[in-house]
């Protein structure tokens, strides 16, 4: 929330969501949604009495309220541990797309997503995860991840492919301490900053059959997928392919020299 | 006359009446009207699926640009050249194309601007130097056609091989019979499409019709990138194009750090082409032959290797497995009035919801997640979506 409110308060003009991903279901935990109609009612009670920005304490308590609501009235369906980030990634460029079509003529916003994540990568997401990846970097929408317990091969990838920040962060209690140095500042001013270097990261494929990571394999023409090991049936989408015999070459016919 | 299927033309009644569509609003304004005629045009592209056709993702693409002096036309704006190197760039990612190439035709010559190349900064480079060309002259359709050919014919045959023309100029200049060029191109498969930037032009029309492309007249600017956004999509695959299994090498990026001894500043195979920085300390190495490049994708040059990475192939991933038209309804149906994509009012006149999840999104997160995201936000929540 200090990162939040900081940004806030950096210009005016910025603009804040935050969204809460659960093994379940993502959901915006501000703005709300039925923010236009009940702006009136919720002024009173939230009027800070020491002088804060208005709209910063707004914010907290917001935020607060919002959290409270999920972990008392979500119920833990099944034992998954990994949370659907693609969702949540998606719903926020959804967001942002919105946003700016909102905007006035002339005026142009930077956008960027900050994902802090706790928990492991969902294997299951990967196609889906890749194509909200590419939307984003085809918007010039920057994806950062700020990574506390375990590194995530895919937020890895979502980094490079976008141009933003990947950090795993060595002590978790100097939280907001790393969110305020190393993902506050724009893009302009990362150029002027010495930031954490980047990270190695491992674009190899993995192959459809045995799920290794390869550096040489065959891919089908037809559905892209890759394999291993040659076989004459693709396992997708069942193309038979055509093997290149070795090319049989007619022996030449010696021409009988005349002897004179 | 030939048997030909003849579009309707305007004396059968093919147009009819099509000032009768327009309507004004209270104001007198059009713009609504407007609206809704692009909003359709871009429901039925996203309506139109091939449905379960092979597609050819291995694509090599030869785009021909027209230099000749009917480039200078102020009619888009500031010409007709300027805007079409505008509309190129940024460059659409045409579906795993293993190479794209440019070629420009002016002064009934044809010559070529870029070889074919995977990694599109080469053609971006030579895009923005291509603005200050003259345009002067008459272009040659035979040229520039036999000069793609001559490289495409060599193309391996599981790929499709595809040449774009954007033409603006209503004539052409060849040096021989164009009709027996058509022919030749026929068989060797290789698929035209021509923009045009005038009208129709008759020649076009039968290219296109024999070797299996689109011929589109644009209407404005922004009719022009649609068009160009049409060939984007892998075109079904002809049915004599053999399926393969191509071998391919997945590179790893090696970074050495400048603290390790043993790690030596090597030139990179790009050098060979004059273009790259000189010495540099990480890059890509082939897994077969450890050559080494700077970017990905490149075709190795000492043993042949395709080198691609993971993501290259994830971005086409979404024309094998494309998402379903969402359903229309009116909005009143729908008690909760919030979109569940960006959690905006519903306020357009119909909503839609996807037919898997039931969800409801408006009428831009709809736009939105069909052109760009290529799944819906609502369906990939569900625990066994893979």
């Amino acid at each position: 929330m200090v990162m939040g409110n900081s940004h806030m308060a950096m210009t005016r003009t910025n603009k804040l969501a935050v969204i809460a991903s659960h093994c379940q279901d993502s959901h915006f935990l501000y703005p709300m949604k039925n923010w236009g109609s009940s702006d009136g009612a919720t002024d009173d009670a939230s009027c800070s009495g020491d002088g804060k920005y208005e709209l910063l304490s707004v914010t907290n308590n917001v935020i607060a309220e919002e959290m409270r609501n999920i972990m008392l009235k979500t119920e833990i369906k099944g034992n998954s541990t990994a949370t659907l980030l693609a969702g949540s990634l998606a719903k926020a460029l959804c967001y942002i797309h919105r946003v700016s079509k909102e905007l006035a003529v002339g005026q142009e916003m930077k956008s960027r997503i900050l994902v802090v994540k706790a928990s492991e990568d969902c294997a299951l997401q990967y196609m889906n995860f890749m194509n909200v990846i590419f939307a984003a970097q085809k918007q010039n929408i920057l994806i950062d991840a700020c990574v506390l317990d375990s590194d995530s091969g895919l937020l890895q990838q979502a980094c490079d492919i976008t141009g933003g920040l990947y950090l795993k962060i060595p002590q978790k209690v100097a939280l907001a301490q790393y969110l305020l140095w190393v993902f506050l500042p724009d893009t302009e001013q990362r150029s002027q900053l010495v930031l954490p270097p980047p990270a190695h990261v491992d674009y190899r494929a993995a192959c459809f059959c045995h799920q290794n990571l390869i550096e040489i394999g065959y891919v089908c023409s037809v559905c892209l997928s890759i394999f291993c090991k040659f076989s004459p049936i693709c396992s997708t989408c069942q193309t038979a392919f055509k093997i290149q015999l070795p090319q049989m070459v007619k022996p030449k016919k010696k021409k009988l020299k005349q002897s004179i | 006359m030939d048997e030909e299927p003849e579009r309707a033309k305007r004396w059968e009644g093919g147009y009819e009446r099509t000032w009768e569509v327009l309507k004004e609003d209270e104001s007198g304004s059009l713009r609504a009207s407007v609206e809704e005629i692009l909003y359709q045009a871009k429901r039925k592209r996203v309506m139109e699926t091939h449905g379960q056709v092979r597609l050819g993702m291995m694509r090599h693409l030869y785009v021909v640009i027209d230099c000749s002096r009917s480039m200078e036309d102020q009619d888009l704006k500031p010409n007709r050249l300027s805007s079409t190197l505008k509309v190129l760039h940024p460059p659409p990612t045409f579906s795993t194309s293993k190479g794209v190439g440019i070629i420009t035709t002016k002064n009934k010559r044809a010559e070529k601007l870029t070889e074919l190349a995977g990694n599109p900064k080469k053609h971006v480079a030579a895009l923005r130097k291509a603005v200050d060309t003259v345009c002067a002259g008459e272009p040659s359709l035979y040229n520039a056609l036999s000069l793609a050919v001559h490289t495409l014919k060599h193309m391996p045959g599981h790929t499709s091989r595809e040449v774009l023309i954007v033409l603006s100029s209503l004539t052409t200049c060849d040096p021989s019979n164009i009709y027996e060029l058509i022919k030749t191109l026929k068989s060797l498969k290789v698929r035209v499409s021509v923009i045009g930037l005038s009208a129709e032009v008759r020649v076009c029309t039968v290219l296109t019709r024999e070797t299996g492309g689109f011929y589109h007249v644009i209407l404005d600017e922004s009719h022009f990138k649609e068009l160009l956004m049409l060939h984007v999509k892998p075109p079904p695959a002809s049915a004599s194009s053999e399926c393969s299994l191509i071998r391919m090498g997945f590179p790893q990026h090696c970074v050495a750090s400048l603290s390790d001894q043993d790690a030596k500043p090597s030139f990179s195979m790009s050098q060979l082409d004059g273009d790259s920085p000189g010495l540099s300390l990480s890059g890509y190495f082939c897994p077969q032959c450890h050559a080494k490049y700077t970017e990905l994708p490149v075709e190795c040059k000492v043993c042949g290797l395709t080198l691609v990475s993971a993501p290259h192939l994830a971005r086409s991933f979404h024309h094998l497995f494309p998402l379903q038209a969402f359903t229309e309804s009116p909005v009143e149906q729908h008690t909760d009035r919030s979109c569940q994509g960006c959690q905006g009012r519903l306020k357009d006149r119909s909503v839609f919801s996807c037919p898997s999840c039931f969800s409801s999104f408006c009428m831009d997160c709809d736009l939105f997640i069909h052109d760009s995201l290529h799944c819906c936000p609502c369906c990939i929540h569900g625990p066994s979506v893979s």
